[in-house]
């Protein structure tokens, strides 16, 4: 089955780009171009990974990260942004993104986050908002690639 | 150097590491979106060797995104370049409607982030003989503080206009803000830099604007 991925970015033009690009790799791709767009996406469809952007004119990508992940603390979220400070690269973390990465990204690298990340989410099926929740409380485990990440920023400043 | 030159300078190198930081970004998004064009040309053409055969039309639009967005970076550097050069000029003759049209444009990306659109109001050009960086500097001071006090769909329009041997600069916020708050925000932080452009900063609840008055030359 393919992964179902939610990609969100303000950028409809990279967004569309990207979703095809993902889509020849056989992802199944939905797009939100806001913060808002996803979070209404996000009560009616049911994503293994999602791709957000941090910087968002209608709503801060920190927000809408802690969002997503206080409706499903399992959710499997990657950084995909151009803005990863270290201080918004340690906040994304803190609040629970599986990994970060920076535009503009290898689409190999992204589609292998976005796999690595697919592994590790809890079985729900698509549509299935009944199943959704309560998730099972997760552990804390070792996020190497976003820590790697993280050393890159601070290697390469704000 | 005197502390006071030296807050003027603080404030300064700020102001610069904030527009590069945000020039930067926007340049970043602007490669990122050639790296996913030429990624895209890159997939259908190995889809092609498949079988799949290649549109031209769609290919046509791919290599006119790029064109676009290249053109866009090129915007980008030239707007950098300018106010790299704008920090170390000294004091020179310039169009005051020319430095609002710069610091809108170097505000534009983050005015948009906050749900804020800057406009700059019809009128003729006046000259002014002053530091244009330090203008500049205020004019953020003012900009970031009406950001913290605004919300989504606040309009603000940047207006200039001469009174005797002084020039006023409005900044009129719709819908109103609390523009007392704003006068006393950009006193205390933009203090170093109100006293070196010898600038009043007075707040017109009426009329919902913040204005700064200057000498039409620099006063050293």
């Amino acid at each position: 089955m393919a992964v179902s991925v939610l990609l969100i970015d303000d950028d409809e033009e990279f967004l569309a780009i990207l979703a095809e690009r993902l889509t020849i790799r056989g992802l199944e791709v939905t797009t939100a171009a806001s913060g808002r767009a996803a979070l209404d996406l996000f009560g009616t469809a049911w994503f293994k990974v999602v791709v957000l952007d941090l910087q968002m004119p209608d709503m801060d990508g920190l927000e809408v990260l802690e969002r997503l992940v206080a409706l499903n603390p399992a959710q499997q979220i990657i950084v995909l942004t151009g803005h990863a400070t270290v201080t918004r690269g340690v906040r994304a973390m803190k609040l629970g993104a599986a990994d970060l990465l920076e535009k503009p990204v290898d689409i190999r690298e992204l589609v292998e986050k976005i796999n690595t990340a697919a592994a590790g989410a809890p079985t729900v099926p698509a549509g299935n908002r009944a199943g959704r929740s309560p998730y099972p409380p997760q552990e804390e485990t070792p996020r190497p690639g976003l820590l790697r990440t993280l050393r890159g920023l601070f290697a390469g400043g704000e | 150097m005197s502390s006071y030159h030296g807050k003027v300078d603080s404030l300064g190198l700020s102001f610069f590491g904030s527009m590069t930081a945000s020039i930067s970004h926007e340049i970043k998004n602007s490669l990122a979106i050639i790296n996913e064009n030429a990624g895209l040309l890159g997939d259908l053409v190995a889809l092609s060797e498949k079988g799949r055969p290649l549109d031209p039309e769609r290919m046509k639009t791919i290599a006119d995104s790029i064109r676009r967005r290249v053109q866009s970076a090129d915007d980008i550097v030239r707007r950098l370049n300018r106010f790299a050069h704008s920090a170390n000029q000294p004091v020179v003759s310039s169009g005051i409607r020319d430095i609002l049209a710069c610091t809108i444009v170097l505000s534009e990306r983050l005015a948009t982030m906050k749900g804020v659109s800057l406009t700059l109001a019809d009128g003729d050009e006046i000259e002014v003989q002053t530091l244009p960086f330090v203008i500049e500097n205020l004019l953020w001071i003012c900009l970031k503080n009406i950001f913290l006090l605004a919300g989504t769909g606040q309009q603000v329009m940047l207006d200039a206009r001469r009174e005797a041997s002084d020039i006023v600069i409005t900044l009129r916020c719709t819908p109103e803000i609390p523009v007392k708050q704003l006068e006393s925000s950009v006193a205390a932080e933009g203090q170093p830099l109100i006293f070196f452009l010898r600038v009043q900063v007075q707040a017109d609840p009426d009329g919902s604007s913040l204005h700064l008055r200057m000498p039409i030359r620099f006063i050293e």
